[in-house]
């Protein structure tokens, strides 16, 4: 197989970026931005959002500028072959370390909240398993997947937003600021790397159809992220009041827990399944990424070969840190810290030295 | 050929481990134990126990289907002590012979005396701990033991646990005897802490010292008198939890007061209760009460004399008329039925609003989240204090009452002409 064949088009494309970067509202990226933005969690993802605008829109220029070469590429050119390796693998190291943590916060969920007899390991597994199989699929099949189940999975959030939404007290986000304006400015500004994963989007340039649809891809993309985050963010403070959901783990799955749908109560039960599918196309597409990524710093071309042992690699390193819960969340908390900076300083250097180069057409 | 059949027969097994992973949590549904109601009760042995009180319900009784299971009661009780809800599942299974599960947990009975307690919230927390509890679950405060709550509670008719205290809870809120007390409504006031939560209240036992001719909406459980062949359980009025220890209790006509100043508490649909007559000495009219949009708070929150407007807009429906008064008359008749029951409304409001300034220093009715509009950051919400400030504020009701209808047949005989 190697690098895909077909490329894919613009809704394929949207749908992956979604579940890459839209689950993080499901996961225990809520509660870091609860813990220190206490009611205003929500209004982090807009803040940062309006920052990552900046290197979206360079990044979007350069790779305007440099058709037919995917991120990798542009990064050797511009960098030359010693830096350029040095910055793709820090980019990779980063991006894996992400994984094994991001996976390790997933299988903590599905065995703290749902299947609480069953061995991590045996979780784990199965869920790097599943993924792994998608991942070795291709781009295309992710792509594809991602699209035609996309509906279903907006449906099912949509729902146990308005659910959320219909049970909560809008009195809640009051006071507007949490802890107060400078604090929500400055805390959100560290939260950037919740759009870090866009830096390895840009990885699938080239396999996308048009620039066009890549740049319009894009910018839709990261608008539905940016209100798909807050939505759901402002529906956890109306339901639980900052104080609670500060305490809380996993907001989303406690919310699934509180709600009722009528006469029917226990409807964590119905929304479950739609989430596990959307973790296990969120990791697809990252381990994908991220292996391909890999494969070019080491010239490998057949890529997809390797992806069993790495995906088993994660779940040896995934199982490591103990009680799960906490652990993971302060080192996530570290490599948001260090890939916040990198995201927003990478395109501006990238586009400066591009510049300089003459590369930059007006 | 071949070569792809192996492959496919190794992939269908890999496929195997996949789906039946999921199986490791599997338990059949005839083998649980529906645990419906967990009671929580001080142990008279020791500090570190509670008296653990589960409601097994037979998920057999009452249906069509079940042929041989029709012999069965519906529920099961049992009572013992473990340290906490959590140990005690294993413990139960001395006597029941199902694994025991919260699956199904729609309510938590805890007796008064542990709800005053002040350790009681330790306990309580187990719930969030616990991967099968929701928080939508009910909290109900009863005045005896959970364990003589449970043996005492027979419903005659709706006999199956879950479906009985549901209609009993649900008629309750519609009503307004009862508040919804939700767990998750707990845990957030009590760790807010600006406000009071109210929880069910509820006995099985009837109080002795029951005072002669007490207005009958100015009861709380255990105190409504009534004879027949039914259940002895009563749920009426709410028990007052603040920074989660119980503190007080609440009438069924405070409850509804309660309910009718709070914005945040789901409105009953069905308020009927008397007020005084105008008209006659003797007589009271039996009213139909709804609020007719949310309570407006106008607030004024500096430091030194903070004060709060509450404008309270009702609808009254009058459904009995034991004056016999003409109301269809004129316009000034109804406009002084208007005012008389503002006059009384804005006095019974007023009450409530002091006893929680004075006795509780803080309120039931979810004002405190009107206050937070009023500020911009946390901290200088929190340096404002709401429990310290509450109590000397200066507070204004103002109801203003809609007159809707007068029954169906508005008009009555004159009774002057007819005794003449």
């Amino acid at each position: 197989m190697g690098e895909p064949k077909d490329k894919i088009g613009i809704k394929e494309y949207i749908a992956i970026a979604l579940f890459m970067i839209g689950t993080k509202t499901t996961d225990d990226i809520p509660s870091m931005l609860f813990d220190s933005l206490q009611n205003a969690g929500w209004i982090a993802p807009i803040i940062s959002g309006i920052l990552a605008i900046l290197p979206l829109f360079l990044l979007l220029h350069i790779a305007a500028n440099y058709q037919d070469k995917s991120l990798i590429d542009i990064i050797y050119h511009i960098f030359g072959k010693f830096l350029g390796f040095l910055v793709l693998f820090f980019l990779w190291a980063i991006g894996f370390f992400y994984i094994v943590l991001d996976t390790a916060t997933y299988t903590d969920i599905i065995s703290t909240m749902y299947f609480v007899k069953t061995p991590a390991i045996l979780i784990y597994a199965t869920l790097m398993g599943v993924c792994a199989y998608g991942a070795k699929r291709g781009l295309e099949q992710i792509g594809s997947v991602s699209w035609s189940v996309l509906p279903y999975l907006q449906v099912s959030l949509f729902l146990s937003l308005i659910l959320t939404i219909g049970q909560g007290n809008l009195g809640f986000l009051f006071p507007v600021f949490g802890p107060g304006e400078w604090d929500v400015l400055k805390e959100s500004t560290m939260k950037i790397s919740l759009y870090m994963d866009f830096l390895y989007l840009f990885m699938l340039f080239p396999f996308v159809k048009s620039t066009k649809d890549f740049k319009k891809g894009t910018w839709i993309a990261f608008f539905l992220i940016l209100i798909n985050l807050s939505i759901t963010m402002v529906s956890y403070v109306m339901l639980f009041d900052y104080k609670s959901v500060m305490l809380l783990n996993y907001p989303y799955h406690e919310t699934i827990r509180s709600i009722s749908l009528g006469f029917l109560t226990n409807i964590e039960t119905l929304f479950f399944p739609f989430w596990l599918i959307a973790s296990f196309i969120k990791f697809a597409a990252y381990l994908y990424i991220n292996i391909m990524l890999f494969g070019k710093l080491f010239k490998i071309e057949h890529f997809e070969y390797i992806m069993p042992a790495f995906a088993t690699l994660i779940v040896f390193l995934g199982l490591l840190p103990e009680s799960p819960t906490f652990a993971i969340f302060d080192l996530k908390a570290m490599v948001g810290n260090l890939a916040s900076p990198l995201f927003f300083f990478l395109p501006i250097i990238m586009w400066t030295l591009a510049k300089f180069k003459g590369d930059l057409r007006k | 050929m071949s070569k792809l059949r192996t492959t496919g027969k190794i992939f269908i097994i890999i496929l195997l481990v996949f789906i039946l992973s999921g199986c490791m949590d599997q338990t059949e549904v005839d083998q649980l134990a529906y645990v419906v109601a967990i009671g929580l009760g001080k142990s008279e042995e020791d500090d570190n126990l509670v008296k653990i009180t589960y409601i097994f319900a037979n998920p057999e009784s009452g249906t069509q289907a079940g042929g041989s299971g029709g012999d069965e009661p519906p529920q099961e009780t049992i009572s013992f002590s473990a340290t906490d809800f959590i140990t005690s599942r294993s413990l139960a299974n001395a006597v029941i012979a199902k694994q025991v599960t919260y699956d199904l947990l729609r309510l938590i009975i805890v007796s008064e005396d542990f709800a005053k307690d002040e350790d009681f919230i330790r306990w309580i927390y187990d719930a969030t701990k616990a991967m099968e509890i929701r928080r939508d679950i009910r909290l109900l405060v009863s005045q005896e033991e959970p364990s003589v709550f449970v043996q005492n509670n027979q419903p005659k008719l709706d006999t199956r646990p879950h479906q009985y205290f549901e209609l009993m809870f649900n008629r309750g809120l519609n009503t307004g005897t009862v508040p919804p007390s939700k767990l998750n409504r707990f845990f957030r006031i009590t760790e807010a802490d600006a406000n009071l939560f109210l929880s069910i209240y509820a006995t099985t036992e009837l109080n002795d010292d029951t005072k002669e001719n007490k207005d009958p909406d100015n009861i709380a459980a255990g105190e409504f008198e009534f004879e027949g062949e039914t259940n002895n359980t009563q749920f009426a009025g709410s028990a007052v939890f603040k920074e989660g220890i119980m503190i007080d209790t609440l009438t069924i006509e405070e409850t509804r007061l309660a309910f009718l100043l709070s914005n945040v508490l789901q409105q009953p649909d069905e308020i009927l209760t008397s007020l005084p007559d105008p008209f006659t000495d003797e007589h009271y009219l039996t009213v139909r009460i709804r609020r007719e949009s949310n309570v407006d708070l106008k607030m004024n929150l500096d430091k030194t004399k903070p004060s709060i407007l509450a404008t309270i807009p009702i609808s009254i429906e009058v459904m009995t008329n034991h004056g016999m008064t003409d109301f269809t008359d004129s316009e000034k008749i109804r406009q002084t039925l208007e005012k008389s029951f503002e006059d009384t409304l804005t006095e019974k409001f007023d009450e409530l609003i002091k006893k929680t300034q004075e006795k509780y220093s803080t309120e039931p009715f979810g004002w405190s989240l009107v206050a937070r509009k009023e500020f911009l950051t946390i901290p200088e919400w929190e340096s404002f204090d709401w429990m310290k400030t509450y109590p000397n504020m200066e507070i204004h009701t103002d109801v203003r009452v809609d007159l809707e209808k007068f029954g169906r047949q508005t008009e009555l005989p004159s009774l002057d002409e007819m005794r003449d």
